[in-house]
């Protein structure tokens, strides 16, 4: 007697959510997810609602067009030393994309003068800067003025 | 973030009996304890703490190791069963655990559960870290060599996600200064209103610790700005001795990492007098987590885990007369004080500047030094923090025992980007 035998692969075969993310990033698109039963906006993507619990979410993109809510300098106890290797400069705030999501990122092109000036402004416009660091392409933020 | 978790009762209540703790020290640098291993240190706060419960460890049943990065510091991948051979635990249950620096607060919640559930009825849970040094090549552990930047800086980054946070990178630039950048807006005060607050914060907290022989650094503000020419130590922590290393955070609000280990012995509340005459009971734990990546997550995490504590104990802030903070990032002390309802709304700067939360002040907070001055031994100092906090609830704690013996202590426990705890503990005697 023949046994048909299923392969894993054909069993399960899901998304690869962190992947499509970084790739996006590449190809100048940011995905995110959003939850199909209360709508919250989950950047970066993951399985489920961060906000209500739901399971049920679906993947869109985001426009990057984003405002800057508040940053601090930073250190030499916080630097981030693949910007600083780079000689760029930087401050770390709180971005949220017009979309919703509010998330902790990297502000470049600033100098100090120029934040200083812009502290008491917030929030200000911010567009996204998809910046190669070699073996992949992150997600970093500039003043759209 | 949902706020809808609700704490249920323990089956059992559970008390600490028993408690220990290493000095923390720099075995690199110290020549008195050059060479000491972590199985040692663990074993040392381990047996102290079974001395103290008038248990030894034939009467121990279960065993907690913890320890917030054993991969590095160590070269170690499963360090409980290699601790349990120290302290006559051979062939007994185990396991290791490691949330960064919040690894000693989760030690504590790990044994309540063990004991709340009527699995064992005497657990040893303990915390050890070397954070001054790491292995020197691969020899025998008394063999170290000091923890050079190239190594820490770079594995300073595995706490955090590596999906995304980590290489999206804003989160762990925030990590330091983020809540303190948020207070100083929200309160409206300046740069110079902040690092007064954080200076005398951190001369208050020293005075502390040059009165514990456990904290590692006992030289005063007074005493270091006389020795450096200065007439007050406003002027010595204003100077380049103590630079800014963050926007706000000056050297004297910076952790000082150290080698250490503590311990504690929890019972059944229902036999705990059996075992110490001062037992403390754990009323509950709060817990949050939250990825470093989210906006604000101290503040929210310490809000969400206090509040689940306080609904499940139905005791306030008011009750509490003792609040010890891991506070690694100096500034959080008075800011989750001020969070927990401890502290009156927006005045918490002003608590600091006025030194109301020194142990001999109306609101005393980290009576030990807290990590800018008795040390930070990473996973350990979370222990560290509960013998301290039950030692100031025995009446133990000598020259800087607070005015009222306290009844009620809140703990604040913090790290890993970022796990966070808030335990209540009640003295029952």
């Amino acid at each position: 007697m023949e046994t048909q035998t299923i392969k894993t692969e054909e069993f399960w075969n899901r998304e690869h959510i962190v992947e499509k993310f970084w790739n996006g990033l590449k190809d100048g698109v940011i995905y995110a997810k959003k939850c199909k039963e209360c709508g919250e906006i989950a950047f970066p993507p993951r399985m489920a609602c961060n906000e209500c619990g739901c399971p049920d979410t679906e993947w869109i993109t985001l426009s990057g067009k984003a405002e800057l809510k508040s940053f601090v300098f930073t250190g030499a106890l916080n630097a981030r030393l693949e910007l600083e290797d780079k000689g760029l400069k930087y401050v770390c705030g709180e971005v949220q994309f017009e979309e919703g999501p509010c998330y902790n990122a990297i502000i470049i092109n600033m100098k100090k003068k120029k934040a200083r000036e812009i502290q008491d402004k917030l929030p200000v416009k911010l567009r996204p800067v998809f910046f190669d660091m070699g073996r992949y392409t992150t997600l970093y933020f500039e003043l759209d003025e | 973030m949902l706020h809808n978790v609700k704490l249920g009762k323990n089956l059992r209540s559970v008390s600490i009996v028993g408690i220990g703790a290493t000095p923390f020290m720099n075995t690199i640098l110290n020549d008195t304890y050059k060479g000491l291993t972590h199985g040692e240190l663990f074993g040392y706060a381990a047996m102290d703490a079974m001395k103290d419960a008038h248990v030894s460890p034939k009467d121990v049943q279960f065993l907690i190791h913890g320890c917030a990065n054993p991969g590095v510091l160590e070269k170690s991948i499963t360090p409980n069963l290699q601790v349990a051979e120290w302290v006559g635990m051979r062939g007994k249950g185990s396991f290791s655990h490691s949330e960064g620096c919040c690894t000693g607060y989760i030690g504590l919640e790990q044994a309540v559960w063990a004991v709340a559930s009527g699995a064992y009825d005497i657990v040893l849970s303990g915390a050890a870290d070397l954070g001054c040094g790491m292995p020197d090549g691969n020899t025998p552990a008394h063999m170290r060599t000091a923890l050079t930047a190239e190594v820490l800086f770079p594995d300073l980054d595995s706490i955090f996600d590596r999906a995304y946070t980590r290489y999206l990178g804003g989160g762990p630039g925030m990590n330091h200064d983020d809540w303190i950048n948020f207070y100083a807006h929200e309160n409206n005060l300046t740069a110079e209103q902040i690092d007064e607050a954080l200076m005398h914060q951190a001369y208050h907290f020293r005075r502390a610790a040059a009165l514990c022989p456990r904290a590692i650094k006992r030289t005063t503000y007074d005493e270091l700005a006389k020795e450096h020419g200065f007439e007050t130590p406003w002027d010595y922590m204003k100077s380049p001795y103590n630079p800014k290393m963050t926007q706000y955070l000056r050297q004297s609000s910076d952790s000082c990492v150290a080698d250490g280990a503590a311990a504690v012995i929890v019972v059944p509340t229902e036999i705990a007098h059996q075992f110490s005459d001062k037992p403390i009971e754990v009323l509950g734990v709060g817990a949050s987590v939250l990825d470093a990546g989210i906006p604000h997550l101290e503040k929210k995490a310490t809000a969400e885990a206090a509040r689940q504590v306080f609904e499940l104990t139905g005791l306030t802030a008011d009750d509490m007369d003792l609040v010890m903070v891991n506070d690694f990032i100096g500034s959080s002390a008075f800011l989750a004080a001020e969070e927990i309802g401890y502290l009156p709304k927006g005045e918490g700067w002003k608590y600091a500047i006025d030194g109301r939360l020194a142990y001999d002040g109306d609101k005393p907070v980290n009576t030990n030094g807290g990590r800018t001055s008795y040390g930070h031994a990473f996973g350990a100092s979370g222990m560290a923090d509960i013998f301290e906090a039950v030692t100031q609830m025995r009446g133990e704690a000598g020259e800087r025992q607070i005015k009222k013996t306290p009844k009620h202590t809140f703990l604040r426990g913090f790290g890993g980007a970022q796990n966070v705890r808030a335990i209540i503990l009640e003295s029952n005697f």
